[in-house]
Formats: structure tokens, sequence, C-alpha cells
């Protein structure tokens, strides 16, 4: 049994062939019923987003199941095999687990450290664990890979700081506000770049959204659109001093708002902050308006030098975030190895218990005459033999944990007790991850 | 005796330096435990203090510190559990831990005077120790708003950004802990001066001098002045944020001026 992994992602394939790859049209659920049955086998799970196609199975044989998958998947969406194989990778063992838990941890999304894609991977495994199509390979493969990104979030700051201009302008409102919930914002300006701040804004619970455009009637149907109040373009300095956030997006070709008007305004309105974000290029607020005290003013090469930096800062992150998971890929690794000792264990339980078995057969002439509680205590006393026997090997291999050891360990035993070719054979071969991968152990 | 809560107080600050670094989860766990501990160890302190003496140990200036910090770790408990916000901790517990040296190192002899069992007495104390608790924390969100502030302002979005509230929580924040101390503040005062004409005609040596000239009672007025101004600024001309968050933090400078320096060095009267 070893783990599998196949599928596409925003590295490999371009946006076209992911969205007639995404299985989330016609239903993951549907999608993960035909391939267990096309794969005869039961663990099976698929994470699909819109970055991302990929399928997570316990095989016995990698490259058939590969092909299988790649049929499954060529039927299934009705893409030509030959069309989708150079965007398609395979991964098996240890670099199988090693991709999961990174995709957990967002540290293989398109923007890194993106929170979002550990909720959709817990989603996949669920609805594979409710339809039944994992076992304990799998189980404790994702559950490893929840711990992995749940690290990566708590321990690093890789999730942190917003990445794009509107969510930093939103981010430092709230860091000037606190709750932004109440507070009256600005938009000037009717056009796109005012349309979509707006809207953004709204998402966030704010209280009073006010329009303003030097067409009074662009102002008016947007403000129908996004549900905020129109304000004719005259009462500019009104609408400032109610204002916590103006929003200024308009194609001026000059300065609309100057220095003298932020200062007026601020007297008006008692020094309330003011939190302007000026959009516009060129700018509509002459830049020295944010030496006035409690003026904040960001325009947009401020916000975009501050994306960068959130950017750079969780590229420093990740190196960190990529060490908890080769961690967590050796706690995985270390269980897997442990659990390939199970059938040396069992082969050797059974040659143990089969001795004693043949033996007290063979004294069956010699104990017939014994009474009955005799006899019991007899069979009792040989099993108790055996169990204590075996009490330390037992424990001694299932604390190993490093592969290669199992393996030497396994192979001793199996000369040393002549066990039984099957069970030395599986003994052998302890991780269910091993098989493709030419690395000891996993 | 006041070394138990002391060393309880430094582990207790370097678990809040720890977590507000690292911003760990656990690390802010044990940091708030430990203090829980540390104001613990200290109740029980000034309790059996309180035992042994008759009263509440705050008549000798040594004494007087010790609680002033309890008070402070409890006020600063207090908001840390009511708004769930721990990054001040790693602000006020350097200030515990300074303060709360003094004490350990000198013996707490609390003898007291038969003058100083008037009622008035316990008010103007109690209520000055905790006015003076309530500007420390002002102290501390004054702080913070500056460097949150200077941050958001040079839009360099770093450590502190990362790390603290909004301006608007501190700013908030601050001037409710203002007037608090400053609603302390004037009792204090209030209850010192009726107390004093009180006992006038006693006829020790050390009420007559009791006037502004005596200088914790001028420094106190002093104190009363700036967050008086504060309070009314904020209102009337918009000094709100960083200047009130300025105000803060100078006034309680003043007040730990009066505290230590004053209490030890230059009065002569006012120190019972």
């Amino acid at each position: 049994m070893q783990l599998l992994l196949v599928g596409v992602s925003h590295r490999t394939a371009p946006v076209e062939l992911r969205e007639r790859l995404d299985f989330s049209a016609r239903g993951v659920d549907r999608a993960l019923a035909s391939l267990v049955g096309a794969l005869e086998h039961h663990e099976a799970a698929i994470v699909s987003t819109c970055n991302r196609v990929e399928m997570y199975v316990a095989c016995d044989e990698a490259e058939e199941t590969t092909t299988a998958i790649h049929r499954f998947l060529s039927e299934f969406h009705g893409v030509s095999a030959d069309q989708l194989a150079p965007h398609l990778y395979a991964k098996t063992g240890n670099e199988a687990v090693h991709h999961l838990f990174r995709v957990a941890a967002g540290l293989d999304s398109l923007v890194m450290g993106e929170p979002q894609v550990l909720g959709q991977v817990k989603e996949a495994f669920k609805l594979a664990s409710q339809m039944g199509c994992t076992g304990p390979l799998l189980n404790k493969l994702f559950h490893s890979a929840f711990t992995a990104g749940k690290r990566v979030r708590s321990e690093t700051t890789l999730s942190e700081g917003a990445v794009s201009v509107s969510y930093a302008a939103v981010a430092l409102a709230r860091k000037i506000f606190g709750n932004l919930s109440g507070r009256t914002v600005l938009v000037v300006g009717a056009g796109e770049m005012g349309k979509l701040t707006a809207i953004h804004m709204r998402s966030q619970g704010i209280g009073r959204l006010i329009i303003m455009s030097r067409t009074a009637a662009h102002a008016a149907s947007l403000a129908q659109t996004i549900d905020g109040t129109a304000m004719p373009w005259e009462s500019l300095n009104t609408a400032m001093a109610e204002a916590d956030i103006l929003i200024s997006a308009t194609g001026a070709s000059v300065p609309i708002v100057s220095r003298a008007m932020v200062e007026q305004t601020m007297k008006a309105r008692r020094q309330r902050p003011l939190f302007i974000i000026d959009i516009a290029v060129p700018r509509d607020v002459e830049s020295t308006a944010g030496d006035l005290e409690q003026v904040f003013l960001y325009n947009i090469d401020d916000l975009q030098a501050v994306v960068k930096e959130n950017l750079s800062k969780r590229g420093t992150e990740a190196s960190e975030a990529e060490t908890i998971v080769e961690e967590e890929v050796g706690r995985f690794a270390g269980w897997l190895n442990s659990r390939g000792a199970v059938p040396t264990v069992v082969a050797l339980r059974q040659r143990f218990e089969g001795i004693r078995q043949s033996e007290l057969r063979r004294l069956e002439p010699k104990l017939a005459n014994l009474p009955p509680e005799a006899r019991a205590r007899v069979d009792e006393i040989t099993r108790l033999i055996v169990e204590k026997l075996l009490i330390n090997p037992t424990e001694q291999l299932k604390s190993i944990s490093d592969g290669e050891t199992v393996a030497a360990y396994a192979e001793l035993l199996n000369r040393l007790f002549g066990l039984s070719p099957d069970a030395a054979d599986e003994s052998t071969r302890p991780t269910a991850g091993a098989g493709a991968t030419k690395k000891p152990g996993l | 005796m006041n070394t138990i809560p002391l060393i309880l107080y430094i582990v207790a600050g370097v678990a809040y330096a720890v977590q507000f670094t690292r911003r760990s989860f656990s690390a802010s766990r044990v940091a708030s435990t430990l203090l829980v501990f540390a104001a613990f160890a200290h109740t029980f302190l000034i309790g059996m203090e309180t035992m042994r003496a008759g009263h509440v140990p705050f008549a000798s200036a040594t004494s007087a510190i010790s609680t002033f910090v309890w008070l402070l770790a409890l006020s600063y408990l207090y908001i840390e559990l009511t708004t769930g916000e721990r990054s001040m901790g790693v602000f006020i517990l350097p200030l515990l831990i300074a303060l709360q040296a003094i004490p350990a190192a000198r013996p707490m002899l609390e003898e007291r005077s038969p003058l100083l069992e008037s009622p008035w007495f316990g008010v103007h104390v109690s209520s000055l120790l905790f006015a003076y608790a309530s500007f420390a924390l002002a102290c501390v969100l004054g702080i913070t708003y500056v460097l949150q502030f200077k941050e958001i302002k040079a839009k360099h979005l770093g450590f502190f950004y990362a790390r603290l509230p909004s301006l608007n929580v501190l700013d908030e924040m601050n001037l409710r802990a203002v007037k608090i101390g400053w609603l302390f503040l004037t009792v204090g005062l209030i209850a010192g001066a009726i107390w004093g004409l009180q006992l006038r005609p006693s006829g020790d040596p050390r009420m007559q001098s009791m006037s502004l000239g005596d200088p914790k009672i001028f420094v106190a007025v002093l104190c009363w002045t700036l967050y008086s101004f504060e309070l009314y600024a904020q209102r009337a001309i918009g000094w709100r944020g960083r200047r009130a968050a300025w105000l803060s933090a100078v006034g309680f400078g003043i007040v730990l001026l009066n505290f230590v320096p004053v209490s030890y060095f230059f009065t002569t009267n006012h120190n019972f």
C-alpha cells in the first residue's frame, strides 16, 4: 500500500485547462465516486480548487494507478489524454506527503500564504471521509496536513499582511479606526476604480457611503447600484467634514483637494482623524495634506509599497514555514515506518503461537490423563510464557521509526525464526509509501 | 517579603515580552497566568501587612509604592480580562518591576502616627494611589499610541503596527483612564485638604507646613492642572490622538517624580 498523488495546479497548467478540470462544477462527490469505481480501490480524496485539482489515493501499484487516473480524468472531463499528460504531475510516498503539507500550509498557493486553502483541503477530506473513501493512511495523512497548516499559521506570519491594494487600505482603516461599523466613507469619482473600492468598503459593514462625482448623473447611478447616497459636487467640503474615510479616484489632471481644504475641514470636524486614500493617477489630493495632525494620507504608490513589503515579508517567512512542513513530513514518515513493523510483529506472534499449539497437540496423548483443570492450567501457562517472551520484542519493533532499521530488523527476524515468506515480504517493504520513490523508508 | 511578588512580576514580564515579540498564543496564556499569580501573591502580602498593622499599608512612602504596584497590577489585569488585549502588558510590567524593586530593597516599616488615623487620610491616600494607577495605564496607552501613530504616518507599517490595537481604541482608552484618574485625583486632593485643615489645630509641626509650598502638594496640583488641561483640550480644541497621548505620557512622568524622588529626597514633612 502506498500513497500516490496525481494532479494539476497553477504551476503546471494554464487557467483554461484548470477550468476544464475543475470538479466542483459537476460535483466533487460524483467525481470521487467514479474515481473510486475506476480504481477499484477504497482510499481516495480529491482536492479541487480554482488553482488546483489533485487526487490523493492509497494504491498498490503506483504506475498502473497513475495511468488509470489519467484515463479517468480524460474520460470524466472529456479532455484528450495527450492534451492532459504534459500538465499532470504524479508524486508518490514522501514527495506526495510533502506536497500536500505545503498545499495545506499555503506555500504552494498562487498568493503565498493565503489562508483559504487549508479550509478547502479540510472540505476535501471531510467529503471523502463522509463518502467512506478514506482509510487509515489518508486519515492520518490529512490530519497531519491540517496540523502542518495550523502550525504554519500560528508559528509564522506567512498569512499576515494585506497582499492587495484594496485589502491594504481596509487593513489600514481598521488600524486607525478599529471597528469600521458606523463609519462614514466618502467616495469621490464614479469611475470603475471608485466603484470597486466603494463596493469593497460596503462589505466592511460601514455606516454611510457618500458618492460624489463631477457629473451628478454618474454619482446618482453609482449610488443606486451600491446602496449609497449621492451628493452634489459643490458640497465636497461639507461631505469631507462628515467622512471618516475619503477615497478619491477621479480622472482629474490637477489635485482637487488642496492642503488648505483639508486643514479647514479638520477644524470643522474638530480634529477627528481622517483617512484619505488617494488612488487616482495623477493624484487628487495634495501630498502635503498628509502632514496635518490626525490626517492619514496614503496614495496608490504608498499602498503598493505596503503590499510589496508584505509580500517580501511572506517570502522571508516561507523558509520558516518550509521547516515546519519538513518537520511534520518527518513525523508522518515516522508514523508510517512504525506501521511498517506491524507485519513482522504479526508474523512473529503467529510463529510462536503456532509452535505452542503444535507442541500441545504433540503432547496430547500424555495430557489426556490429566483432570480438566490441570489441562486448562497447562494451556494457560504456555500461553503466558509465549506472551512474556514477546512483550519486549513487540514494543521494540513498534518503537522504531526509521525505515531502514525496520527493514533490517524484519530481515533478521525472518531468518532467525523462519517466518512465513508472505509476512517476510510484507515486512521488508515496510512503508505504505515506499515503492516508486528511491528513498529509504518512505 | 516584597521580593516574592517582585520575582513573579519579573517572570511574568519576560513572558509578556516573549508573547509580544513572537506573538505566540501559548506564551500569552502563560504570561497572563503568571501575572495573576503575582497579583495573588501581592494581595496575600498586603493582606498580611494589613492584619499585622491593623490598616492598609500605605502610611509610609515605601509601603505606599507596594500598594500602588498592587493596584496597578489589578487594574491592568481587569483591562486585560475585559478587553482581551494583551499588548499593553509588555509596557506595564517593566513599570511594576521597577517600582516593586523599591519596597523589595527597603523594609516596609508600617508605623502609623496617631495623626493618620483620620478617615480623611484613608480617602486621601487610597484615592491618590488609584488615580496614579489610572495615570500609569494612560501613560502606557499614550506611548503605544505614539509608536503606532508614527509608523502609520511614516507609511512604514512595521513592528508595532502588527502588534498594537487600533489608534482609535488606544485614544479612547487613554481618555477614559485619564477621566477616571482625574476624578480620583480631585477627590484625593480635596480629602487631603480637609484632613490638613482638621489637623491644623493639633499643633504637629509637620501639619503647619502643609501648603502649596510643599513639593509633594505642589507637584500633585501641577498634575491636576495638566490632566484637567488634557481633558479640556480634547473637547474644546480637538487635542485628541497624539497630543493627548503625549500629555498622558508626560503627566505620568510627573506623577512618578512625585512618587519616588520627591517622597524620598525632597519633602521633609509630607512623608508619613
